[in-house]
């Protein structure tokens, strides 16, 4: 077989395969076999019809397609790999020449990874990002904690305040007719959740139970109803019952309602401590992140269209698989965002090309820095996926070799340790 | 009857016949009239061959209705030409 690669374009190129003659048979013999036992000569039966009368018949025409099938694969697989290339898409295939007793001639067309011209990847610094935490963060959290445990209660005297639940009739007017869907019985609102429509909410306040009251306010323009929207409004509302949270006192009692802790400063403490060590792991992906996209920009790449075409349809599909889990899917969503598939293309398509970048370059980096995933370290991953998992580490390197995982397990190793590397010879290593 | 080509009628291909081939025999239709040393003549005028012997059948034609009417099909004279050795072979399909 003779294979040779010539460049074209940037990214793409001619491969041109010549195969011998043998192969060429033996193709056409194995497109026969198959042919044969379909096919009806009179005075034969099925399957048993001899070579020279088959092509008498139909004609060795006939089987090149079925050894076309057989052939390309194989010969291009091997063109590929004796030329070295790494095609990243689907080649288009020329047929030059194929006929009985000669070799076949083909040429493909093929986009191919791109070359990098990696930039400084090296003592890169990332700009400083505060993930400290204060003691504000941890009072956030406690009172989250605290409006967890907190109980409503009906308040029989007193007036409406921020943040408390009210149970109300209400029935919207405009112009003095009633609209659709302005009107509703018993219904629990939060006050100064924003729910309804803005200046609704603040002229409860200070309303008491059992009390009636007109509320006069103003769509906002780009209210969804349109023949509502930018309209002034009456709405007669009365109030039944007004709900408040009472919040439990913050005290070392609380802290053992909670918690495993005696005392609210232990509490406080452990707190602090599982915030810090949430915003480490942030900080870290930050960095990570941060320096990828660094080395990414530094680097010079020409991105075939394909490569980001690619990413964006696997993108596509793993939003729809997300979707999925919310019973949606990708034409419904359509429907409620107004958006059609192309437009969400659009949106992906940045970030793909980010992306892809983000991934030849580290590619690249590997391989300057002969970065390379050894056996133990895998046996370690499989280790750990298997201890996720709850089974034993041979079954799941079973598991992931059945299904051609254990590739991509090595290639986000290799990511992983090549990003390592970016880490500790950029100046946050420190 | 002298034209050797309005003797041999076609040749007879199915998966018989062509197994028969190897041993160097070949059938074909003939003329119900004619008889072996005929057949022999004319094989050998048109394909240029040596003839060691030729076997012959008649295959009476089938008795076919069509509503009312019967009638019969055809009666057929086969003949099986074997080769000499030194012989070479007929091509009856070039490949």
């Amino acid at each position: 077989m003779k294979a040779s690669w010539e460049k074209t374009e940037k990214n793409r190129g001619v491969l041109t395969v010549e195969t011998d003659e043998q192969t060429v048979a033996k193709a056409l013999d194995q497109a026969f076999k198959k042919v044969v036992k379909k096919v009806n000569v009179p005075g034969f039966r099925k399957g048993k019809v001899p070579r020279a009368i088959f092509e008498r018949y139909y004609g060795v025409e006939s089987l090149y397609q079925d050894a076309l099938d057989i052939l390309l694969p194989e010969a291009y697989e091997a063109a590929v790999k004796e030329t070295g290339i790494e095609p990243v898409d689907r080649p288009e295939i020329d047929i030059e020449q194929l006929e009985k007793g000669k070799s076949l001639i083909f040429k493909a067309t093929v986009t191919v990874k791109p070359e990098v011209t990696l930039g400084e990847y090296k003592g890169l610094e990332v700009p400083e990002k505060d993930f400290s935490v204060s003691a504000e963060d941890v009072d956030a959290e406690l009172k989250k904690m605290q409006k967890q445990q907190g109980q409503l209660e009906s308040v029989e005297d007193g007036a409406v305040q921020q943040g408390d639940r009210v149970i109300i009739d209400f029935e919207g007017f405009t112009d003095g007719k009633p609209f659709e869907g302005g009107k509703a019985e018993k219904y629990t609102l939060e006050v100064g959740s924003g729910t309804f429509i803005p200046g609704f909410e603040d002229q409860l306040i200070g309303m008491t139970p059992g009390q009636e009251k007109d509320v006069e306010v103003t769509f906002p323009e780009e209210y969804h109803a349109e023949e509502l929207a930018g309209k002034p409004a009456v709405f007669k509302v009365k109030l039944h019952e007004i709900k408040r949270l009472n919040l439990p006192e913050l005290d070392d009692e609380f802290a053992q309602d909670v918690s495993e802790f005696d005392t609210l400063d232990e509490l406080k403490a452990d707190i602090e401590k599982k915030l810090q060590e949430k915003a480490n792991k942030e900080k870290e992906s930050y960095v990570r992140n941060q320096l990828v996209e660094m080395a990414a920009d530094n680097a010079e790449v020409d991105i075939p269209e394909v490569m980001v075409d690619h990413e964006v349809e696997h993108m596509l599909r793993q939003f729809e698989q997300q979707l999925a889990y919310q019973g949606l899917n990708l034409d419904l969503y359509a429907q409620f965002t107004g958006q059609d598939v192309d437009a969400l293309k659009d949106q992906f398509k940045a970030d793909a090309e980010k992306k892809v970048r983000a991934n030849l370059v580290l590619e690249a980096i590997a391989k300057a820095e002969n970065v390379e995933v050894t056996e133990e370290e895998i046996e370690q991953e499989i280790k750990q996926m298997a201890e996720q998992m709850n089974r034993e580490p041979g079954e799941v390197r079973r598991l992931l070799e059945a299904q051609g995982a254990l590739e991509s397990v090595k290639e986000q190793l290799l990511v992983k340790k090549t990003i390592d590397l970016l880490v500790l010879s950029s100046k946050n290593a420190a | 009857m002298k034209d050797p080509r309005d003797i041999i009628r076609r040749p007879v291909i199915t998966e018989k016949s062509t197994e028969l081939m190897e041993d160097r025999k070949y059938v074909f239709e003939v003329d119900v009239r004619a008889n072996k040393v005929e057949v022999k003549k004319a094989i050998e005028e048109i394909f240029g061959v040596k003839v060691e012997k030729v076997n012959t059948m008649r295959v009476p034609g089938k008795q076919k209705r069509y509503g009312r009417y019967t009638g019969r099909t055809p009666e057929r004279k086969k003949a099986i030409v074997k080769l000499a050795e030194d012989s070479k072979p007929i091509e009856l399909f070039e490949v």
